[in-house]
């Protein structure tokens, strides 16, 4: 069974996360761990302090928590954060990137979960002192605490990103428990005043950096959503095998062998799928975003059928929350929402190539995604 | 040395753009039925060029590429609108004969397959043994120094067109079922052989029943070891488990679906809803590039020489499920016009009509070779243990 799943971002990374998460799986986050771990260091630069890794070395911890069902807003905090960041000029990045990677500032980004960082919901206006924020952001989430907001904008007709202090931003005017266990909140901008430096950029360097943290959004909850693929399934393999029915183990019935069956060969296939977003990521490849966008829709499809029938084949324990692999469904169907859902994505697909989206700036041949 | 194969990739891309006749890509492309018309003229350019056979040794007469520079080969051909190698003789016993046959049987077949002039087909199945090959009952006895042959084989493809047939027989009843099994090399001309068409379910011509009646075959016809069919039964399962050509066909097709869709969805002009058939081929274009991946894993795999597992079933259950899912889209988007002339006079083209006949014919991509049932059982046994 140990090699049914090998790890699609092996090494120490992932070893440090999986084993964290099962230590602490199904216990309430205390502090901040993603923090304290050193997590948030990943992708800032050497030069700021940081690990100068890479979105594979960030894969893997996303990877080494899904294996145990730890939910944790990494993308969002280690991914997200950094890469809009670099939008600001050299010398504020490097100051909030240094920050980031050491803890001294908890940066979350005020994007609701279910769009992407190129989503716009704030729109600002340039005041005589400083600019003045509005917009409702629905669902962002409130795992973590914070002393920022990152909060991507629209001014002028064009991209801006804003640096706000979460004390300047207030209390949200509604709280939640996500559907995966997450902490999210709803925050309404009412004409909020804030200084002038708190326009970290505007224009192209804004959009460059929104459509880098889109594009590592998606990629790792791709990776998240294979991640927790394979734990689902292990664990549904165990339950089948140690749980007897009519005097047998439930193992020995065809009709449950095939069906996960049916899942491992859903999990090879999207595994394949997400190893190919990964190469062509790697390779700034022209048409990334077409391919990003392809899985989303495909693994929400194969992570929703595998996640029903996990339920199905646990039975009654199928629909308690004690059970890890109802979790990870839970997960998985949560997953297929963040950064848009797969009729969103259909949709940009499908659309006629007139009126397919903007250049993206982060693909290094310009052409339109 | 290592292999250039962007190099190769590109002398491939040169050829078969220059040396694969406009009619015969005409048929590939357009996603008609392939037969032994394309097939042998395409085969006779291919050897001329010294690529007749791309899997095998080249003491052989075959290549000697590896199995990525196989892979990148039928991704090439199928991306130029080249037909697919008969895989029977070239795919099949080929390899076979290289690996157990005598040297007289090298010297008497090999040659005739590269160059296409025998045609082979498979006598597998029987009517009382399908994907549980080892129950089969044809059997051949040894008489004044031939084997002669009674029984019947089942769903063998190309039979009536074939010179030559490869089949398993009965030569022991003594020993437990998968021994005393043997494997027979038999002219299809001999006397005593009745070839009777299977009517399909896609209204083309390419399955058969084979009737054996006291058909007698020089003994050393026999390939390897007799009672030992089962050895080359396996070796030749094994060899065949990740046929490149079908994930590189399968990325063929969505292609042509994608097409004919688009071509459907503007002739309608609004008066029919093609938004589901779209997104479907969205999913179908997602689990190509999955199998894809999963396809070069396995590769990778073979390269190094570390054990298979359950990737060669899924990756069989998956191009299957995907062939199945494009041709139903394509029979969504041509069925109101196609349906009512599913077959026409002979020498008529109806090329709306033959997306009907693939969609039929693409009903036994789960049921040949393994059924998917069988391929589930595999993959189960893995998981959860037998």
């Amino acid at each position: 069974m140990a090699t049914s799943f090998p790890s699609l971002f092996p090494g120490m990374l992932l070893d440090a996360a999986s084993r964290y998460a099962e230590d602490h799986i199904a216990q309430e986050i205390q502090g901040d761990p993603v923090r304290e771990l050193g997590w948030t260091a990943t992708l800032v630069p050497e030069e700021a302090g940081g690990a100068g890794g890479t979105l594979s070395d960030l894969a893997s911890i996303v990877e080494g928590l899904a294996t145990h069902g730890l939910q944790l807003p990494v993308v969002e905090t280690c991914a997200v954060v950094p890469l809009l960041l670099q939008a600001a000029g050299a010398e504020t990045a490097h100051r909030w990137l240094e920050a980031v990677a050491e803890g001294s500032a908890r940066i979350a980004p005020m994007v609701a979960l279910s769009a992407t960082p190129e989503h716009d919901a704030v729109t600002a206006r340039h005041l005589d002192i400083g600019y003045e924020l509005s917009g409702v952001v629905e669902g962002v989430d409130l795992t973590l605490p914070a002393t920022h907001y990152l909060v991507p904008v629209q001014m002028d007709g064009d991209d801006a990103i804003f640096l706000v202090d979460a004390e300047r931003i207030g209390a949200p005017k509604a709280r939640y428990r996500t559907m995966e266990g997450r902490l999210g909140a709803d925050f309404a901008l009412e004409r909020l005043a804030v200084p002038e430096g708190a326009c970290l950029a505007r224009g192209a360097a804004v959009r460059e950096a929104r459509a880098k943290a889109t594009d590592a959004a998606l990629l790792l909850t791709a990776a998240d959503t294979v991640a927790a693929l394979a734990t689902l399934i292990r664990q549904t393999v165990t339950h089948l095998k140690e749980r007897r029915q009519f005097g047998v183990a439930l193992a020995s019935f065809q009709v449950l062998r095939h069906r996960v069956a049916d899942m491992y060969v859903k999990y090879l296939g999207a595994k394949g799928l997400v190893i190919h977003c990964f190469h062509e990521y790697e390779q700034g490849a022209a048409d990334l975003r077409r391919t990003l966008r392809l899985a989303k829709v495909s693994l929400a499809e194969s992570a929703r059928a595998c996640a029903e029938a996990a339920i199905q084949m646990h039975g009654g324990m199928g629909v308690s929350e004690e059970v890890l692999a109802t979790r990870t469904a839970q997960r998985l169907i949560a997953s297929e929402f963040r950064y848009g859902d797969r009729l969103m994505h259909a949709a940009q697909l499908l659309a006629p190539p007139q009126s397919a989206e903007r250049v993206s700036l982060s693909n290094q041949t310009g052409s339109v995604r | 040395m290592s292999i250039d194969y962007a190099g190769f990739r590109r002398e491939l891309e040169a050829f078969a753009r220059s040396a694969c006749p406009p009619d015969i890509r005409a048929v590939v492309a357009a996603g008609q039925k392939i037969t032994k018309r394309e097939y042998q003229a395409w085969q006779q350019i291919l050897n001329a060029q010294g690529w007749g056979a791309p899997s095998w040794p080249r003491e052989a007469g075959g290549t000697g590429w590896d199995i990525r520079q196989r892979l990148i080969f039928e991704e090439v051909m199928a991306e130029n609108d080249c037909p697919p190698l008969y895989h029977h003789g070239l795919g099949h016993i080929g390899p076979v004969i290289i690996r157990f046959g005598t040297p007289d049987q090298k010297a008497r077949f090999l040659p005739r397959i590269l160059d296409g002039s025998d045609w082979w087909c498979q006598g597998y199945s029987e009517p009382g043994s399908g994907s549980d090959l080892a129950s089969l009952s044809t059997s051949a006895r040894l008489e004044d120094g031939e084997w002669v042959v009674n029984g019947q084989k089942i769903w063998t493809s190309h039979a009536h067109e074939a010179s030559m047939i490869y089949m398993l027989v009965r030569t022991s009843k003594e020993a437990k079922k998968q021994e005393g099994i043997s494997l027979l090399l038999v002219p299809m001309d001999t006397p005593g052989i009745t070839v009777r068409p299977i009517k399909t379910i896609d209204g083309w011509h390419h399955l058969n029943e084979v009737f054996f009646d006291e058909v007698r075959v020089r003994a050393d016809n026999l390939v390897g070891e007799v009672g030992k069919g089962w050895t080359c039964a396996k070796f030749l399962l094994e060899r065949e488990r990740l046929p490149p050509a079908n994930v590189a066909r399968l990325e063929l097709m969505r292609r042509q679906v994608t097409q004919l869709v688009e071509q459907a969805s503007r002739a309608a002009a609004g008066q029919r809803d093609f938004s589901g058939l779209h997104h479907k081929l969205l999913l179908c274009e997602a689990d190509v590039k999955g199998a894809r991946v999963m396809m070069a894993e396995a590769t990778d795999d073979l390269i190094h020489q570390r054990p298979l597992g359950v990737q060669p079933s899924a990756i069989k259950m998956t191009c299957a499920d995907v062939a199945q899912r494009l041709t139903t889209i394509a029979l969504d988007a041509v069925g109101p016009d196609a349906a009512h002339r599913f077959l026409a006079d002979a020498g008529q083209d109806v090329p709306d009509a033959t997306w009907i006949q693939n969609y039929m014919f693409t009903r036994a991509r789960t049921i040949a070779g393994g059924t998917s049932e069988v391929q589930r059982n595999v993959v189960a046994n893995e998981l959860l243990g037998a």
